[in-house]
Parts: C-alpha cells; structure tokens; sequence
C-alpha cells in the first residue's frame, strides 16, 4: 500500500464481514421462522430476529463504507490520514456499541431496553430500521463526526479529487440524514414524512454516492483508464442520482396521510431512479472494455462488474416493478417489497463492499493480489452468494405475486395468514438459497486464508 | 468479409461530424429530457380521464404570459447560439455580450412566471386544488428550477468568456454550457402549447 | 439579406413566427382535431430547430441526432395519442 495510515482501513473490513456472518445466521434464522413460526420461541422471536438481521445489515455496511473511506482517502489525497489513532479509536467504540445493542435486543424484551436506555428522555426507538437505543444512535452520531472530521482533514491538507469529493458529499450527507432518526413526532404522518428522509434518502441518495465513487477508485485502480474519463462518468450517476433519487423519496408517501399530488411526484421521479443504476452498469463494462493494463487481481474486477449489474437489476428493475402508485395500490408491504430489498442491499451495497474489501485486503496484506487459487475459489464466492441471491429474489417474488392475488386481488380474498401458508412452498425454497448464500459467504472468507502467499509483493 | 459488409453498409462518416460540447453534457440532458418526457405523458394521458377539468381550469392560465416567455426563452437560444459562433470565429467581444443578452431573456423568463404564480397563487389555488392546477404548477416550476440552472450554468460561461478561455482554439465548455440552455428552451416549446393551449 | 444565410438567425425568426401561431391558435379558440394536430406539428418544427441549428446537431454524429429528434417524435406522438383517446 502506498500510505501506512491506509492500514486501519483492515480492522474495519474484518469488523465488517464478521457482522455480515451474523446477518446472514440470522436471515437464515428469519427463514425458517416463515414457515415454522415457533422457531426458537421464545428466545428470539421473530420481530427480535428481523431487528437483528436487518440492524446487522446496516451496521456492517456503515463498517465497510468507513473501512473503504479509510483505505482510498489517503491515496485519493496523497497524504497520510489526518490521525490514524482515532480512526482506531473510534473502530473499538464502534463495535462495542454495536455489540452492546445487539446483545441488548437478544438479552431483553424491547420495551425493557427502550426503558434501561433511557428512552423516555428522548423517544427515537421502535420505528423500522432506526430501533438503535438512544445511547447507541448518540454513539453513531459521535463516531460518524469523528470519522467525517478525520478524512474531511486529511483531504483539506491533500489532494482534492473529484472522486473523493463526491465521497464526502456522500458520507456527509448519511451523517446530517441520520440526524433525521432523532425526530420523532406524535402526528404518525409527520413521523413516517421524516422517516423516509433518513431511510429513502440513505439508500436511494447520499449511499449512492458512495457506491459510486468507491466503484470509481477501484475502476481507475484496476483498468488504468485515465481519471479523467471516470470522473466524467461519476458526475453524470451522480446529478442523475439526486435529479431522480430526491423527488422520488415520494413514492414512499402515496399512503400515509400525504397530500395527492405525492402520487404523481413519487411515480414519476423514481421510475427515474433505475437510470443512474443502468448508467453504472454501463459506466463498469465500458471501463472493463477499454482497460490499459491487466489488473492481477481479477476477482475485485468481477465483483466490480457484478456490483453494476446486480445494483441496476436490484434497485432499478425490482424497484421499478412496484415504484408506480397504481401498482404500489396492490403490492405494498408485500414479498415484492423483501424481493426488491434484497436484491437490491446485495447487489448496490454489500457487493460494492465486497468489492472494496477484494481489492484493499491483499494489499493491506502486503501484495498486488492473492494468488491465482485464492481467486478461484473468491469467483466461486461470488457466483455462489449472486446466483443465491438470484433464486431468493425470484422466489420471493413469486410469493409476492401470489400473495397479492390471493389477499388482495381475488374476488374472495383471503386473510393474511392464510395466504401466508399457501406461498410456503416459496419460502422454502427461500430458505434452500439462503443457505446456498452462507455457503457462498463461507467460501469468500476461506478465500482470504488459501494459498496466498505465492503472487509477488505489491 | 463480415468487417466489409458492416462498412458496405454504414457509409463512412465525415471528419467534420462531431458532437458539439461534452459527451457527459449530452447524457445529462438526455435524462432530463427523459423526466420531462415522462412528465407530458402523465399530463397528456391524466387529461385524457378528465378532459372537461383540464378544459375548463386550462383557460384560467395567462396564456399572454406563456408565449411572452416562449419569445424569451427563443431568443434567449439564439443568443447563445451567437456566443458559440463568436466564439468559433474568435470574436472575443461577442461571446460575453451574447451570453449576456442570453442571461437577461432568462431573467425576463423568471419575472414573467413570478408575476404569473403570484397572480394564481394569490387567487389560493395550490397543488392541492385539482389535478390540472397540480400538474400546471409541478411542470411549470420543475422548468422555472432548470431556467435558474441554466443562468447559473450562464454565468459560469461568461466568467470564462470575459477571462477569454474561448475561442476558436476550444469552445468545448461553451458548447456544453449552450447545450444544456437549448434544452432549457427545447422543454418550454413543448410545454407551452401543452398546458396553455392545446384543448 | 446576409443575416439569413446563418441558420440560427433563420431558426431564430421561424421560431417567433411559429410561436406567434400558436398564441394565436388559442386567442380565437380553436380546440379539437385539427387545431391539436397544427399544434403539435408547429412544436415538432419548433423543437427539430432547436435540436438541429441552435443545439447543432445537424452535422453531429448520427447516433446523437437520432436520439434528440426520437425524443420529439416519442413525446409528440405520447401526447397525439393521449389526445386522440380523449377526443374518442
């Protein structure tokens, strides 16, 4: 590596899978629990199951955006970190705090924590996504301002690229959203409008960015292409993701309490978002094609690819499927909804984090790339957990076009819990790709202990 | 052999074609063009289930008004189009002039359209009023927020133009510019006989 | 008559004319079909001049020529066909 402070960026990654590990035991968890609800009742229930898978995905994620931000910042600046000992700090209270609040939903019924953490003061927890105790969203918030002060430092004192800047509008924008989650008025409309903001303009604004731009540095790293041409491509996503992602946090709001024109705003601009994805796509083959050098390492390359297809087909087309009032009418809160969440948290952000880890780890480990047995089996990793994520997406779509025809559609619509048990048969196989998935995780660990040592000194 | 055929087939072309501005200018203004697109869509099919609503509230609209702006915007275009050959024949006083010229159109645009909105807005109507009002006022300010960006993008343009980056050596960041407030005026052209007019 | 030998200067005066039409279409009133197609026809004139002598496109290459004027064509032919429906 270049710059000795990048070498922070390695507890990060490791924090990062190790999380990612724990999500995907607990999504198997979940599974199951579809269709045998009493699936260890009592002890994790399956709402303290679904915290904990989806608390997970978010923690892991945070862990892999600052680790990758650790890693490109400095050579994007050219300068060492502005101080690797908080960066190192901060990791430690970031993951006691997230270990804390996981074990604390495991630990104690809900209403328990939400009383022990003071939670009367201030009342932020039991909303989707944002049930993080008070203690440990003031954690995130103090640990978001140290990690944004640290690298918004190092690129004041270095270089200042296009890249990098689109990574801290980026990062600085998931901090100011977040703030967002300490909002929480009576009025239950107010309370989902504000909702959204951190939720809808996380994943489909600010978090963009970041996938955008990490997707740019290691394009520029592997393909040689001249930096100039990337960073015209990584300002075209990115003006395309606010045009279309800001405007389309509306299709959020076209049943709760809104005014009616929402309907309008919301199906039009996010039947835009699918462009910017698409631009991505686009954007990671044409750097591929007209590469200068060949990169040893391979596999970072094919997760780069991977992550521009999987993004456009997750976010884009899924999101597209039931992003239209009219459809939205039927498909609300439906499997549709999971389909489309999964596809898209994997293909968007857990690839472009994987991605990221693929390429800075052998580095981190002192070589240009892990040997060629190592990438094998990391390509197997990643055809196992996509083709996985694949099935699981298909299948939960599935069940959600039959539980909209069964509950919703039909003349004689059935409860809830019955069509629940009618689509079983989908969750089962569900199930069979999640494991399918975990195998494939496994295998992308193992594929950082084996055979490495044989590629030359980066 | 197969190489042949393609070539057979496309004629060469000539060295003069090119791409006036930035490739990612035009892919820019492509997705915009593609919001506006799906913009009069919705207008035209949602009028087309309400037809005597859109009738009836469509003749509140200041239609003097609209085409005042139309003249503004066009010849807005056009001197901006007189910066870009300013500047290809490297007539270093135009190109700022032009632009300009081209900036004051936009503000004549802005004023018109709030003299306008104050007018309706004063009479209390809103998004919320019905669904013509709701997509007379989306369209109409969705295009006021890109004249604004275009006189942002103008005044950039005439910053560089007065330093005197562009001639007929590079006119690249002209063009671009100029590109994107033809589309500016592109999108009115539609709109105008769409919302004020057509019945 | 130099002036008119610039094709924007050309695109410019059509442009104000055309538009000039348009207002007057709507000052005496006219609605329905045919009123609708003159419309749409004097936007389709107005915007191919736009694409072709003020954004200069003209001599560009093909591919990018093609996707501006489909773009008129697709947004005219959408909202032709939305009229018509309404006209039904």
């Amino acid at each position: 590596m270049q710059f000795k402070s990048q070498a922070v960026a390695k507890p990060y990654f490791i924090a990062a899978i190790g999380l990612f590990v724990g999500q995907i035991l607990f999504g198997l968890i979940l599974g199951l629990q579809y269709v045998l609800g009493d699936f260890l009742f009592p002890a994790i229930p399956f709402n303290v199951a679904r915290m904990v898978h989806t608390n997970l995905l978010i923690v892991w994620l945070l862990f892999g955006f600052m680790g990758g931000t650790y890693y490109m910042i400095p050579e994007e600046a050219e300068t060492e970190l502005f101080s690797p000992k908080l960066a190192l700090l901060m990791f430690w209270v970031f993951l006691v705090a997230g270990a804390l609040t996981i074990v604390g939903y495991l630990a104690v019924p809900y209403a328990t924590l939400a009383e022990l953490t003071g939670n009367n003061l201030l009342e932020t927890m039991g909303r989707e996504f944002l049930e993080q105790p008070l203690p440990t969203k003031l954690g995130i918030v103090v640990v978001a301002l140290a990690f944004l002060f640290n690298v918004t430092m190092t690129v004041l004192k270095g270089k200042k690229t296009a890249i990098a800047t689109v990574l801290l509008i980026g990062l600085w924008g998931l901090a100011v959203f977040f703030l967002f989650s300490f909002y929480n008025p009576v009025n239950v409309v107010l309370d989902k409008f504000f909702w959204w903001w951190t939720v809808h303009l996380w994943v489909e604004g600010v978090w963009e960015l970041i996938l955008g731009s990490f997707l740019a540095f290691v394009l520029i790293k592997t393909t040689g292409v001249d930096r100039e041409v990337i960073e015209k491509w990584l300002y075209v996503i990115v003006t395309l993701t606010l045009i279309s992602g800001i405007i389309g946090t509306g299709h959020h709001y076209f049943w709760i309490g809104t005014p009616e024109y929402w309907q309008w705003w919301g199906s039009i601009f996010s039947a835009l978002e699918p462009i910017p994805f698409f631009g991505m796509t686009v954007f990671a083959f044409n750097m591929v094609n007209r590469r200068r050098r060949e990169h040893p390492n391979k596999a970072a390359v094919l997760w780069a690819l991977g992550t521009g297809v999987m993004a456009f087909l997750g976010a884009g087309v899924w999101g597209f499927l039931h992003t239209l009032a009219p459809v939205n009418y039927y498909t609300h809160g439906t499997q549709i909804t999971a389909a489309h969440g999964h596809m898209a948290f994997y293909g968007a952000y857990a690839m472009v984090n994987l991605m990221m880890i693929s390429y800075a780890m052998p580095i981190l480990n002192g070589r240009a790339a892990n040997s060629n047995k190592s990438q094998v089996l990391e390509m197997w990793s990643f055809w196992l957990m996509t083709v996985a994520m694949v099935f699981i997406t298909l299948f939960l779509t599935a069940a959600g076009i039959l539980q909209v025809w069964l509950q919703r559609v039909s003349d004689t619509p059935l409860p809830f819990m019955v069509a629940q048990e009618k689509i079983a048969l989908f969750y089962w196989m569900r199930e069979w790709a999640g494991v399918m998935f975990l195998i494939g995780l496994i295998l992308y660990i193992t594929s950082f202990f084996y055979g490495g040592q044989e590629e030359k000194a980066a | 052999m197969c190489a042949m055929t393609t070539a057979a087939l496309i004629p060469p072309e000539t060295p003069q074609k090119r791409l006036p501005g930035d490739l990612a200018i035009w892919f820019f203004i492509l997705a915009e063009m593609l919001a506006f697109a799906v913009f009069f869509a919705s207008y035209a099919f949602a009028r087309a289930r309400n037809v005597e609503m859109f009738n009836l509230y469509q003749q509140t609209l200041d239609r003097n008004a609209g085409a005042l702006n139309t003249f503004l915007l066009i010849t807005g275009s056009w001197f901006v189009v007189r910066a870009v050959q300013a500047a290809h024949r490297n007539d270093q006083k135009a190109i700022p002039r032009n632009i300009l010229l081209g900036f004051l159109c936009g503000g004549g645009f802005l004023v018109v359209k709030v003299f306008e909105y104050a007018a309706k807005f004063g009479a209390g109507i809103s998004m919320s009023t019905n669904t013509f009002y709701m997509f007379y006022i989306s369209l109409t300010f969705f295009h006021f927020m890109h004249v604004i960006l275009g006189m942002v993008i103008l005044t950039i343009l005439w910053v560089q133009a007065r330093k005197g980056v562009y001639g007929s050596h590079d006119a690249h960041g002209l063009e671009s510019g100029a590109a994107y407030w033809h589309m500016v005026d592109l999108l009115w052209i539609i709109l105008f006989p769409l919302v004020y007019v057509m019945r | 008559m130099n002036a008119l030998k610039n094709p924007a200067h050309r695109a410019w005066l059509v442009l104000l004319v055309a538009t000039s039409i348009t207002w007057y279409l709507g000052e005496v009133g006219a609605a329905g079909t045919l009123a609708i197609v003159a419309m749409l026809v004097i936007a389709f004139v107005k915007g191919r001049l736009v694409i072709l002598d003020f954004m200069e496109l003209r001599e560009a290459p093909r591919l990018w020529r093609a996707l501006l004027e489909g773009w008129l064509i697709l947004v005219s032919s959408l909202i032709l066909l939305a009229y018509w429906i309404s006209l039904k």
